[in-house]
């Protein structure tokens, strides 16, 4: 119950404020450039990682990227660049 | 993100992780803050990926007991660039010789011409140059610069009016103007001589016109000697008066000498210090003794360095201290009188022309005081006093 009242003082302060939605959520941010490149920032890490795909966690769920000859550019605690032919990014939630 | 360069130059290593687990590696690396980039999947259940050569440290902590097998595959960057470089410092070695080497054939002296000299005089100046140093294949910052050189040479060979010493990348030119043969003679216009200033005539020899005076007269300044008109006084003929009149003349002049003087005399003794300098720096590189000498005058030279055919802000510059003494001369009033004779007349031989004679002098007067000795003299002169001036003919 305390956990959906935060929810709910969050989403107020949110359509109240006018502040961007990633910071008070702790959602992703992702920024894609074409198919080369997606920056996701706010994971919290590295499920899985082959040349076709790229699994990350979450705060909810986690993020699927599909595409092809992927290779991490950068990975920083909260940041992750990735290189390669993007074709599909899923949202899987739990 | 970092930049990629920075990283190249602290180097870095690949690093290959072989097992299951592989996510979680990078994980926990991550959470250490060790930064790692392009990772890439290399064949099934293992990837490699790169880290800073300074995390390599941390990075072996963190991997310590997981499930994958981690091997460090090659360093890249500066550090191993570096280390490859020092195996291979031959290359390196030879590299710096080609750059001295280059360096020092550019300062050298590869020619030397000389333009506008009769063999003979060309001769002299190739063997006083020899003496000088200035020979090919010699450094050219260690020779005397192109105003010395030049000096030298014009006070050193009397066959040469003025030299041109020009220093064109690594070869000398030499501009060579000779003394000319005596000069034609100059074609007279009519006139007359007439005395240059007041003098009773002592000797007179016309080579063309009519004398009017004879040994002994006393002339005034301006006083007709050798008229330009001769022949019959009706029909006279006008010519260019020609010949020497020489008369006994006055001077009197003023000497005063004092009788104890201070002069600043350099003794020979010097200390020579050699700098390079690179832009506004110099650095010493011979000689740090300091100069000891309570009084000195110094002497800077500067001389760029060159490669190839560029001059570099890099000069070798001496500086010369020259040890200088104060030397107090006294005189006795009878040599202060003597010295005051030689002086006075030495004066006048500047003020007389050629070929005068002093044939008298006489003290008229002589007073020291204040530490000086004061003369008035008065000299007795043998001189050519004919002096040309044109006849103006009335038509």
């Amino acid at each position: 119950m305390a956990q959906k009242w935060g929810q709910k003082l969050r989403q107020l302060m949110m359509n109240s404020m006018d502040l961007p939605q990633d910071v008070i959520m702790d959602l992703p941010r992702i920024t894609m450039i074409g198919q080369l490149h997606i920056y996701i920032e706010n994971h919290r890490g590295l499920l899985t990682f082959t040349d076709t795909e790229l699994r990350l966690m979450l705060k909810n769920g986690q993020l699927l990227i599909k595409g092809s000859s992927f290779s991490i550019k950068a990975i920083l605690p909260e940041e992750i660049l990735l290189e390669g032919k993007i074709e599909h990014v899923f949202f899987i939630n739990e | 993100m970092k930049n990629q360069w920075t990283n190249f130059l602290s180097g870095y290593v690949r690093v290959k992780a072989d097992g299951r687990g592989t996510e979680r590696v990078i994980n926990k690396m991550v959470k250490q803050n060790i930064y790692i980039w392009d990772v890439k999947k290399a064949e099934t259940d293992s990837i490699l990926f790169n880290i800073h050569l300074r995390d390599l440290h941390n990075f072996r902590k963190a991997v310590r007991n997981s499930e994958c097998k981690l091997s460090l595959l090659e360093g890249r960057g500066g550090p191993f660039l570096f280390k490859r470089l020092l195996k291979n410092s031959g290359f390196l070695a030879g590299f710096l010789a080609f750059l001295t080497l280059i360096f020092l054939l550019s300062n050298m002296v590869w020619g030397i011409e000389v333009k506008g000299a009769k063999p003979e005089t060309e001769h002299l100046i190739r063997k006083e140059l020899d003496k000088m140093g200035v020979q090919i294949g010699k450094i050219q910052f260690l020779l005397d610069d192109a105003d010395d050189i030049q000096r030298k040479l014009t006070t050193n060979i009397s066959a040469l009016t003025w030299i041109g010493v020009e220093l064109k990348g690594t070869t000398y030119h030499f501009q060579v103007v000779e003394k000319k043969q005596p000069e034609e003679q100059v074609k007279l216009s009519p006139r007359n001589l007439v005395a240059r200033k007041k003098a009773v005539i002592s000797k007179v020899f016309v080579v063309k016109g009519q004398s009017m005076v004879a040994v002994h007269d006393y002339v005034k300044k301006g006083q007709l000697l050798v008229s330009g008109s001769i022949g019959n006084p009706d029909k006279p003929k006008i010519v260019a008066a020609d010949g020497e009149v020489w008369g006994e003349t006055w001077y009197q002049s003023q000497v005063e000498v004092p009788l104890s003087t201070n002069f600043s005399v350099f003794n020979g003794r010097e200390n020579v210090k050699h700098y390079i300098k690179i832009a506004k720096y110099s650095i010493p590189i011979w000689n740090f003794k300091k100069t000891k000498y309570k009084n000195f005058e110094t002497e800077m030279s500067e001389r760029p360095l060159k490669f190839l055919k560029w001059e570099l802000p890099i000069y070798y510059n001496t500086a010369t201290h020259r040890e200088k003494e104060d030397v107090t001369r006294e005189y006795s009033v009878k040599e202060a009188v003597s010295k005051a004779r030689e002086m006075g007349k030495k004066d006048l031989m500047k003020l007389l022309p050629e070929e005068s004679k002093i044939v008298g002098e006489k003290i008229l007067h002589q007073t020291s005081d204040n530490g000086k000795v004061k003369l008035s003299l008065h000299y007795q002169v043998i001189e050519n006093i004919a002096v040309g001036q044109p006849i103006i003919q009335g038509d």
